[in-house]
């Protein structure tokens, strides 16, 4: 199979791949970069668990191929404590007791925070509408949803 | 999964001239939100990728004179245009709906079209607004109704090689309003068990329906128009009695199937009830409380 070189934006930095044309972002991350906060689950698009922040939009990076991500920034739930400090959302999850086994905790941080990006002060029903898209089977989503609330009233993000 | 060659074409002619080249080879590819899974899936195998992402001009949004919403048009963005908030707020109800937001941020209006899904909930609304499709080969541009372009679950008669470039519209008549409802069994990431569109123009006195569409999906192999009761409907006052007859007449002329999401009684008696409702809102929006 032919590889191709790829040059990512991740995070901030630039990391230069050789990958075959077919293979996810979320592959990518995962097995060349050992980037593996990103899960990996359904692979069609349904759960929510391998959402990257792309241009700042939450998008699944299991149906994105990683060669159309050239020249796009890209942010993973690595890049959201880069400096050693949590993020406000990571630590809001964590006071409001919002994770449980923690398998959806990434792609639900940072499905909220393109969410709160845009909609600083949002009400309960837009959250629950933005992490639609986020399945998480341990919590009942109460604790998640009241996480995000916490962080959007709390401070900006 | 067997590898393909993955195309980044930077134009529309060079992007046509990729698709002709490879032929029944190549898939476009726009969102990725369903040929991504049918790869992923096994039940699509193409030779050759060319992705839609770097051609100028599939995203753009036009409402002068008509309203025309390029391929690459993404639900999101639908869901955002002001321009949609008005009398054409069935294409935002229908955009936001689909999916989750990592879906919608990347989900296109044109791959909603060729998809061809008979529950494809964008592509109700635009058969509701008369759109029309244009598809570009190397043979020229053509434009097509949309109320045909589908032919059965998955298929359409978009060309081998073509390109659906955007679905078009007129803008609406005054006295207007459009209105879109869903049926499924949760509020989120659901594909419809119905869902109807309507598109509602009353006569100058604001007693009777002048013009009237409604369309249904997800009880038909495809998108479906009720052309039956739009028939009934024009030129009659827009009563409770007369809407709740254009929903049972809708009933009748669909042609749904049952299913791991319903049975084929169940979605008929949706559409007799969601038929009326959609219309009751379109009089709403135009200005009047149902009766």
């Amino acid at each position: 199979m032919t590889r191709i070189p790829l040059s990512l934006s991740i995070n901030g930095q630039t990391h230069e791949v050789l990958a075959e044309p077919h293979r996810t972002l979320l592959d990518v991350l995962r097995t060349d970069l050992g980037l593996i906060g990103t899960k990996e689950n359904c692979l069609v698009a349904e759960c929510g668990v391998c959402t990257v922040l792309l241009e700042g939009a939450a998008v699944n990076a299991c149906i994105l191929l990683a060669a159309q991500c050239q020249g796009r920034a890209i942010v993973t739930i690595e890049g959201l404590a880069a400096a050693g400090r949590l993020h406000p959302l990571q630590q809001a999850f964590i006071d409001h007791g919002a994770v449980q086994c923690g398998y959806c905790i990434p792609g639900m941080i940072l499905a909220a925070k393109a969410y709160l990006d845009e909609n600083p002060e949002p009400d309960e029903n837009g959250v629950r509408e933005a992490l639609a898209g986020n399945l998480c089977r341990c919590t009942g989503y109460q604790r998640i949803i009241e996480a995000v609330l916490g962080v959007a009233r709390r401070e900006t993000v | 999964m067997v590898t393909f060659d993955y195309h980044e074409p930077t134009s529309l002619r060079e992007a046509i001239e990729l698709g002709a080249r490879f032929g029944g080879d190549a898939r476009f590819l726009a969102g990725g939100t369903d040929l991504m899974v049918q790869i992923h899936r096994g039940r699509l195998n193409p030779r050759h990728v060319v992705s839609l992402q770097c051609v100028p001009g599939l995203d753009a949004i036009e409402v002068d004179g008509a309203v025309s919403l390029g391929a690459r048009v993404t639900h999101r963005r639908i869901e955002t245009t002001t321009d949609f908030q008005g009398s054409l707020r069935a294409l935002v109800e229908g955009a936001e709906v689909v999916g989750g937001h990592q879906v919608r941020n990347v989900a296109t209006v044109g791959g909603n079209i060729v998809n061809a899904s008979p529950a494809a909930d964008v592509v109700v609304v635009l058969l509701a607004l008369d759109a029309t499709v244009t598809c570009v080969g190397s043979a020229g541009e053509r434009t097509l109704a949309l109320d045909g372009f589908a032919t059965a679950p998955g298929v359409t008669a978009l060309g081998p090689s073509e390109l659906l470039t955007r679905a078009s519209f007129p803008r609406l008549a005054r006295r207007s309003a459009t209105a879109f409802l869903k049926a499924g069994r949760r509020r989120a990431m659901e594909i419809s068990i119905v869902c109807v569109a309507a598109r509602l123009t009353l006569d100058a006195d604001l007693e009777r329906c002048r013009d009237v569409r409604i369309a249904l999906g997800a009880v038909a192999p495809s998108a479906m128009r009720a052309r039956d009761a739009e028939r009934y409907l024009e030129g009659r006052p827009l009563t409770d009695p007369v809407m709740r007859e254009a929903g049972r007449i809708a009933a009748a002329e669909c042609r749904p199937i049952g299913d791991v999401r319903a049975s084929a009684r169940y979605r008929a008696l949706l559409v007799a009830t969601l038929v009326p409702r959609a219309l009751a809102r379109c009089l709403e929006r135009i200005g009047f409380p149902a009766s």
